[in-house]
């Protein structure tokens, strides 16, 4: 080579290529397939794996805790890991009606590599479209089909507080049930203080469990049960947790992180009470409570349209089909009605799971939490999760063929 | 009820070709199919496209992926304006804009020997000044000389592209001499016959990190030409991350009659007879055509897609195992409450190192008990300030790792391995920058091999094709390319394809494909 000289022979470039051809000619010949990576992730999350009931405790009269490990057949080494706080999407089939719902897992990651399990804590709603079918026919030995782990509400040493402040509501012990565990087993280095709130004594979840680990190491974890409607022999706190409350048992606000697990009511509750305390946002973490209730409490819902019905026109590929849909249910919730169905996972809107396309009509988009991207926003894409009809709908929505569901018989 | 919907097609029974990915290469075939009125079917795996070029929303903020700076878009108008602005804007009419990136990069070296906090800019006349003034001992003469062989280069390797395997080489030998002269040789070889001091080699060869390759393996003429778009167009981003420009591709091929389906995995690519005859979705479903275009790596076409299997020569898996895969990537994303003013972030993209030595450098990502020496920053508000709440700020740092260097990571060392290499990546920002970061740390999420691995499917992690060496060059590969066709009617696009990585050279490939495909049918009268 001369760059100035400019000798142009390209004689380099000819080496090269018989370089090629060389390296070419000896190399082996067996593909090479195999991929570390992907089994690293494999031991992470996967997109859909079968679990077996393997025990069934009651926790209360209203919640029964699910013991799950790897299906028989399942080729897999062991359950994927997680970060305590994270969740599990089940996938249902009930009468060929698909659905999904997100349950925290309530044992610890620990309890995977001792006994290779997970646990799911389920509370019966009353009126829950699922949880009563859990509760009646989920049995030992039935198997359960689920992804996952997901989710964002981990403790995260990069971020977060080791002292951390725990307020829960109801089935929102879950998560904490799982790091305080986690904690016990010297995996996670916290200082936790939960605030649990229940109703009544007889419904507070795990209050022996988590009593007697809380006696195991005081200096770092701390339950405080409170009870809003609690019966004449109630000794500890009552009524709702507000700013008082967690100053009196979380101590000094500065410098502590705060995760908030409970039902969409607990949020309302505390978002003023959270105020009054001046916690900057980057110290709070506040897991999804899935669908709300009654989309017509949220403040910003056109109420006019709570009674109306529309049809959606949904479209699969090529294939399409008109469903009807009442304006107060989520359109996730419509298509699953209608035994169509959109692979969901973290129902509230934020994870994109369920992202699909809105063609034409309106939407009320459940503003609490609208995780989509600013393109798809632009480009009119939507969370059928977090998003309620205004108008008749047509709408494409992503193909939902390679998930398996357990039949609930 | 109906169940029915999941038993019938979602398919034509055919189609002219059949796009398999949705990543910056396969939509960029698909875009340029769909323009030239073929019928096209995109499938992609996942629930949207982009593959690496994609967003994601953490509480109050979106981060971008991958996205650093995209090469080759140049002004709106003039002779600068690069051939992406005219591919996406002029050509189909995409509905993207782009954001011009302030400086090329701001360089922070923290070692003893030689310590520097330079802002080079966008331009060759003002880059040359910066290096002179920064390192006064710097041949000015040679900087002017070398980044004019840079342009030769750049503009010859325009040239090969565009004659598709039948270069000229009259033209070649009488235009681009000097291109012809370094043709073969590493970076690092024509470099040094310039004879410039280490100091200043220390400010030139930042931008050789987003080759994944140290100087002395890196193809001179892939270098040359990176280096001189850069400094002479500019880097652009586009406005709304680049989920948004996927998105408006996306939308684009749709309004052009394309069909773009997502959770539609490929499973097999089905052959005859060396020949293409259609491709098989994961449920089963089989979809007749005789051209398509694969997003994915020829390790997965011919390891894992190509059916019958046997259908493959041996000949497929020795170029294979003959090529080096490229690196991948390890990022931190973060979200902060404070404005990039309070945390002393004045620049866009940063390069922090103890030193720029890119053989160490390239060493230091040979393992992961501890960061590597290097890490690429960008504060995304400095280019677009409102794409975070006011008074906040979206922070990325970026390293690499080889290939394979991930691969005794296992479930239970996986967690504590990424904060580890996570919070010294970001101590050496903070101290380089003198910027509070962790005190204001809103939202974080860590990205590694596992986790490009998860999303787009990649082999083993990789995030940037094959490593471009001087015998795997962009001009060697576009000689050699009709003799490595081992199926007809396939073709590949992306990072892994000809044109090697990069959201310029993935999308161009995409559309290089794409008319390649469109030739051969013309050819076959169809
Ligand atoms: C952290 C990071 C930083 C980067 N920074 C920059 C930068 O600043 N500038 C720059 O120019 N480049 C950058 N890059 C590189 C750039 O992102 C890539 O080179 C480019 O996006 C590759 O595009 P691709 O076309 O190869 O597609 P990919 O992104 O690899 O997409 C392939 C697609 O195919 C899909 N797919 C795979 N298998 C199947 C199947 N069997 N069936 C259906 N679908 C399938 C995948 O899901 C994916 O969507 C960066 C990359 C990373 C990871
Ligand atoms: S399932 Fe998470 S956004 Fe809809």
């Amino acid at each position: 080579m001369e760059v100035y000289g400019r000798s142009k022979d390209m004689a380099q470039a000819s080496k090269m290529q018989r370089e090629r051809k060389k390296r070419w000619k000896n190399a082996s010949p067996v593909p090479d397939i195999e991929d570390p990576i992907k089994e690293l992730s494999m031991g992470l999350h996967l997109k859909n794996f079968q679990l077996i009931i393997t025990d069934i405790l009651d926790a209360t009269k209203t919640t029964k805790t699910y013991r799950l490990k790897l299906a028989p057949n399942f080729e897999l080494k062991r359950l994927p890991l997680f970060r305590a706080g994270q969740y599990l999407s089940v996938k249902v089939n009930v009468d060929g009606v698909k659905v999904t719902r997100p349950y925290s897992i309530s044992s610890a990651p620990s309890d995977i590599l001792e006994d290779g399990f997970y646990e799911l804590t389920i509370k019966i709603k009353d009126d829950g479209f699922l949880s009563t079918e859990f509760f009646e026919k989920w049995k030992t030995g039935n198997i359960v089909s689920v992804s996952g782990p997901h989710g964002n509400m981990y403790f995260d040493d990069l971020r977060d507080s080791n002292e951390i402040v725990g307020i829960a509501g109801g089935s929102g012990i879950t998560p904490f049930r799982s790091i305080i565990r986690e904690i016990v087993a010297q995996k996670l280095d916290l200082k936790l203080t939960v605030l649990y709130g229940s109703r009544h004594e007889d419904d507070i979840i795990f209050a022996e469990e988590l009593s007697n680990l809380a006696g195991k190491l005081p200096d770092k974890i701390k339950v405080v049960n409170i009870c809003s409607e609690p019966s004449e022999n109630w000794s500890g706190p009552s009524g709702f947790i507000n700013a008082e409350l967690i100053k009196k048992y979380a101590g000094p606000i500065e410098g502590k992180t705060f995760f908030i697990c409970g039902p969409q009511a607990m949020y309302e509750f505390l978002e003023k009470e959270i105020q009054n305390l001046n916690i900057p946002n980057r110290r709070i973490r506040r897991e999804l409570y899935g669908q709300p209730d009654n989309i017509t409490m949220n403040p910003k819902y056109p109420v006019e349209f709570k009674d109306k019905t529309f049809n959606i026109i949904v479209r699969i590929g090529n294939k399409i089909e008109t469903i009807k849909a009442s304006a107060t249910e989520s359109v996730l919730v419509s298509l699953e009605r209608a035994g169509i169905g959109v692979d969901s996972q973290c129902r509230s809107g934020e994870c994109g799971f369920c992202r699909s396309l809105l063609i034409s009509g309106d939407i009320f988009v459940n503003n609490e939490i609208d995780g989509r991207r600013a393109g798809d926003k632009k480009f009119g894409f939507f969370h059928p999760c977090s998003s309620y009809l205004l108008s008749d709908l047509e709408i494409k929505i992503p193909s939902f063929k390679f998930v398996k569901f357990s039949p609930i018989k | 009820m109906s169940s029915t919907i999941h038993k019938s097609s979602s398919f034509d029974s055919s189609y002219d070709v059949v796009v398999i990915g949705a990543g910056l290469g396969g939509l960029g075939a698909a875009l340029n199919l769909a323009l030239s009125q073929k019928s096209v079917l995109l499938l992609e795996q996942h629930n949207l496209p982009g593959g690496f070029a994609s967003s994601f929303v953490r509480g109050r903020f979106e981060f971008e992926i991958s996205l650093h700076e995209m090469c080759a878009v140049g002004p709106p108008e003039g002779p600068l304006k690069g051939p992406i602005r005219y591919i996406l804007h002029d050509e189909s009419s995409v509905d993207v804009e782009f954001v011009p990136v302030p400086e090329a990069y701001h360089l922070i070296l923290t070692g003893k020997e030689h310590k520097v906090n330079v802002k080079l800019p966008f331009g060759v006349e003002n880059f040359i000044d910066t290096v002179c003034s920064a390192v006064p001992e710097t041949p000015r003469e040679s900087l002017v000389k070398y980044f004019d062989l840079c342009r030769e280069c750049s503009e010859a390797l325009t040239f090969v592209a565009r004659s598709k395997g039948n270069i000229d080489y009259k033209i070649l030998m009488a235009k681009y001499a000097s291109f012809l002269t370094t043709s073969g040789y590493s970076a690092a070889e024509v470099t040094n016959k310039f004879g410039f001091p280490k100091k200043t080699l220390d400010l030139l060869y930042p931008y050789s990190c987003y080759m994944g390759l140290p100087a002395s393996r890196l193809d001179f003429t892939i270098w040359a030409s990176l280096l001189h778009l850069y400094i002479t167009q500019g880097a652009y981003i586009p406005k709304g991350t680049s989920h948004q420009m996927c998105a408006a591709i996306d939308a684009r091929i749709r309004e052009l009659g394309g069909q773009t389906e997502y959770n539609n995995r490929v499973q097999s690519i089905l052959v005859e007879n060396n020949k293409v005859i259609g491709v098989e979705t994961d449920d089963g479903e089989k979809i007749k055509t005789n051209y398509v275009i694969t997003n994915c790596s020829p390790h997965l076409v011919y390891g894992k897609l190509i059916s019958p299997a046997n259908a493959v020569p041996e000949e497929a898996y020795k170029l294979n195992n003959s090529r080096r895969l490229g690196v991948s990537a390890f990022v931190v994303y973060m979200g902060l409450d404070a404005s990039p003013k309070d945390l002393n972030l004045e620049s866009y993209g940063y390069f922090i190192s103890p030193h720029m030595d890119t053989e160490k450098i390239n060493k230091s990502m040979l393992q992961c008990e501890n960061m590597p020496d290097l890490t690429a920053s960008i504060c995304l508000n400095n280019a677009i300030p409102n794409c975070s709440p006011p008074g906040t700020t979206i922070l990325s740092i970026t390293t690499a790792f080889g290939i394979d260097i991930w691969k005794n990571i296992t479930p239970e060392t996986y967690f504590a391995t990424k904060n580890k290499l996570a919070r010294q990546m970001i101590e050496q920002v903070s101290k380089a920058l003198d910027s509070p970061i962790s005190e204001h740390i809103e939202e974080i999420e860590v990205a590694t091999p596992q986790t490009f691995s998860r999303y787009t499917g990649s082999f083993k992690g990789g995030v940037y094709g094959y490593d471009l060496d001087p015998w795997d060059s962009l001009v060697i590969r576009s000689q050699v390319k009709n003799k490595e066709e081992f199926f007809k009617g396939l073709e590949f696009a992306g990072g892994f394809a000809a044109m090697g990585h990069g959201y310029n050279s993935s999308l161009l490939s995409g559309r290089q494909a794409a008319r390649s495909v469109l030739w051969k049918m013309k050819k076959e009268g169809g």
